[in-house]
């Protein structure tokens, strides 16, 4: 199991064109609407701004991963975005995201799918992992910070 | 190397439970803390908690969205905060886990306190605390043995040859005639240390064939003391005769002053006190009887095993040496009512009591059949103004039945345990009574004084 199992080159937006954080959960739910693993647009953000109503999932340290549990979704997947100029998330540091994860898992998922996501949140945790994905300039950069051994 | 056990859970179990799982471990390894996390996540748990981790860790800490089931960690220290707050800043979570401190458990309670008390203790009052202390196990070994000497018949004993003979030589002869030379030896060992023991033990055999009882042992305990003291002091003897100093100088010089002085001083005039003391206690008209059991009931609860209570136990300890047993009875059942009523108290009405009173209250049953009249404090000092006026009434009525209904008591302590052993106890069912009577009237003050809890 690799990363690129659930987030390919073609689910990476590395300058994201939204402002705010509805809108720019509903630009990379269109990413991954287009490599085929969302059924329904509409229906998967719902769950993910229910889930974000809970608390938001911006994390903090310009990291926010929105995701979301829903039968709208087919597989597994994630996408990755970037903002240079950063977004607003309701973040835990009140300082705004850089970086974003969307993660969308169906109803009825592969646990291997699961524990990819797992450690993928684990491994944003370390300090070296953040610094690749923000020097990261091109979509194999990306991969390869957040490749697992 | 200091240990912790956490647990992580979110929502959805998808990225938050784990990212606080990596974040804890990451700070723990930065501040050199041993860490296990158990995540309870989207992949069910994984990494568990084995029974082991957390008997070993040191706190607990529970960084959770959803509800998370604390039982099993049981008595650890748990700081538990929401799921973010892990990833946010584990650093300082982990620094305010290890510094909680466990909840204590009410009889591990009771017992600090006990311990920080003996240790308060200081000057002439830790001296004779310390001689009481050597002195019971001597007064409860005579006490049983006699008590079962007179199972075969009170006047079994003067057969001799016979068991009860026996036993009664061993407890009665032996045991018993230690008790007020133990008690002077060890007050004056608290106070001058090993050369103290000699003098002591010798004042306190001469406070015994004087007549002045218990009373002269206590003062001949503290006169042995403070003469070994002195003479240590004051003696200077060259070096190479220094080590004839314990083993000759010390010992007869201290014997001969302390002998003398009780013998043509203190002997007689304590004796009459003494004697005085027992007659009166012995010839006491029922109205005196019962004052005498309210006043040792209300010393008994006023401080809950502090000086007071102390001195009313000495005092009825003491007596024992002089064939007196009424005022034991009275001082152990008073002693028992305090955590009894209250025990009782917690049972009937459950919302005069926070959660931790009333499982409190389970454990001070224990504490009261025991004869711990410590097991009240925890109550005490949660709400003093009310719980100890309660205890206090509930302890005289105790201590004035007791002495009403002549109940006596050859042991000076092991609460309700002693009570089956025959003989040990003078007019058993009536000296039940009396402790009931005392449970109950403490669980109705305590009812009577204290509020709803809110």
């Amino acid at each position: 199991m690799k990363i690129s199992d659930i987030l390919s080159k073609d689910r990476i937006n590395l300058n994201l064109k939204s402002s705010d954080k509805e809108s720019v959960i509903k630009e990379l739910i269109s990413l991954l609407a287009k490599t085929g693993s969302i059924a329904d647009k509409e229906e998967f953000f719902e769950a993910v701004w229910e889930r974000e109503k809970t608390y938001s999932t911006g994390i903090g340290m310009g990291i926010a991963i929105p995701h979301g549990k829903s039968k709208a979704v087919k597989d597994a997947a994630i996408a990755f975005g970037k903002s240079e100029r950063g977004i607003d998330f309701d973040s835990l540091d009140g300082k705004p995201a850089h970086l974003f994860f969307l993660i969308a898992v169906p109803e009825e998922s592969h646990d291997l799918h699961l524990k990819l996501i797992s450690t993928l949140s684990r491994k944003l945790m370390h300090e070296e992992v953040r610094k690749a994905l923000y020097e990261a300039d091109t979509e194999e950069k990306v991969l390869e910070a957040l490749s697992f051994d | 190397m200091k240990k912790l056990v956490a647990v992580t859970a979110c929502p959805t179990g998808i990225a938050h439970t784990y990212m606080a799982a990596e974040n804890l471990s990451i700070a723990a390894k930065e501040l050199g803390v041993e860490i296990k996390v158990e995540t309870q996540g989207s992949v069910g748990i994984e990494n568990e908690l084995s029974e082991e981790d957390i008997k070993s860790a040191d706190a607990v800490i529970i960084a959770a969205a959803t509800k998370v089931d604390k039982s099993r960690f049981h008595g650890k220290p748990i700081l538990e905060v929401p799921v973010e707050q892990a990833i946010k800043d584990a650093k300082s979570l982990i620094e305010k886990a290890l510094k909680m401190e466990k909840p204590a458990d009410y009889v591990e309670r009771v017992e600090e306190i006990h311990k920080k008390r003996s240790a308060a203790r200081t000057g002439a009052y830790k001296h004779l605390m310390t001689g009481v202390s050597y002195m019971i196990p001597f007064v409860v070994a005579g006490g049983i043995l006699i008590a079962i000497s007179f199972a075969f018949g009170i006047n079994a004993f003067k057969n001799e040859g016979t068991l009860p003979a026996a036993l009664m030589q061993i407890g009665g002869g032996s045991a018993f005639a230690l008790m007020v030379p133990v008690l002077s030896g060890f007050i004056a060992y608290s106070i001058a240390d090993r050369p103290g023991l000699v003098p002591g033990m010798v004042g306190g055999m001469l406070a015994v064939s004087t007549g002045a009882g218990f009373l002269g042992g206590i003062i001949s305990g503290f006169l042995a003391g403070y003469t070994v003291d002195f003479l240590k002091r004051s003696i200077k003897l060259p070096k190479t005769l220094e080590g004839i100093m314990p083993v000759l100088v010390l010992p007869v010089l201290s014997c001969l002053i302390v002998g003398l002085l009780m013998i043509y001083v203190i002997g007689t005039p304590i004796k009459s006190i003494m004697t005085a003391l027992t007659n009166w206690l012995t010839g006491m008209s029922k109205a005196n009887a019962v004052l005498l059991g309210l006043i040792l009931g209300l010393m008994m609860a006023f401080d809950m095993g502090g000086p007071v209570n102390k001195a009313a136990y000495t005092f009825a300890t003491g007596l024992l040496a002089s064939g007196i047993y009424t005022p034991m009875a009275a001082v152990m059942a008073a002693g028992m009512t305090p955590p009894l009523g209250l025990a009782l108290a917690t049972l009937i009405a459950k919302d005069r009591f926070t959660d931790d009173e009333i499982e409190a209250g389970k454990a001070a049953w224990v504490l009261g059949i025991s004869f711990i009249t410590e097991g009240a404090i925890p109550f005490a000092a949660a709400d003093p103004l009310k719980v100890i006026p309660s205890i206090m009434v509930g302890s005289a009525v105790t201590g004035a039945l007791s002495m009403l209904f002549g109940a006596t008591l050859r042991v000076p302590h092991g609460g309700i345990f002693v009570l089956p052993i025959p003989n040990a106890v003078g007019n058993l069912p009536m000296y039940v009574i009396s402790i009931i009577a005392g449970t109950v009237v403490t669980a109705f003050m305590v009812l009577l004084l204290k509020k709803k809890a809110s």
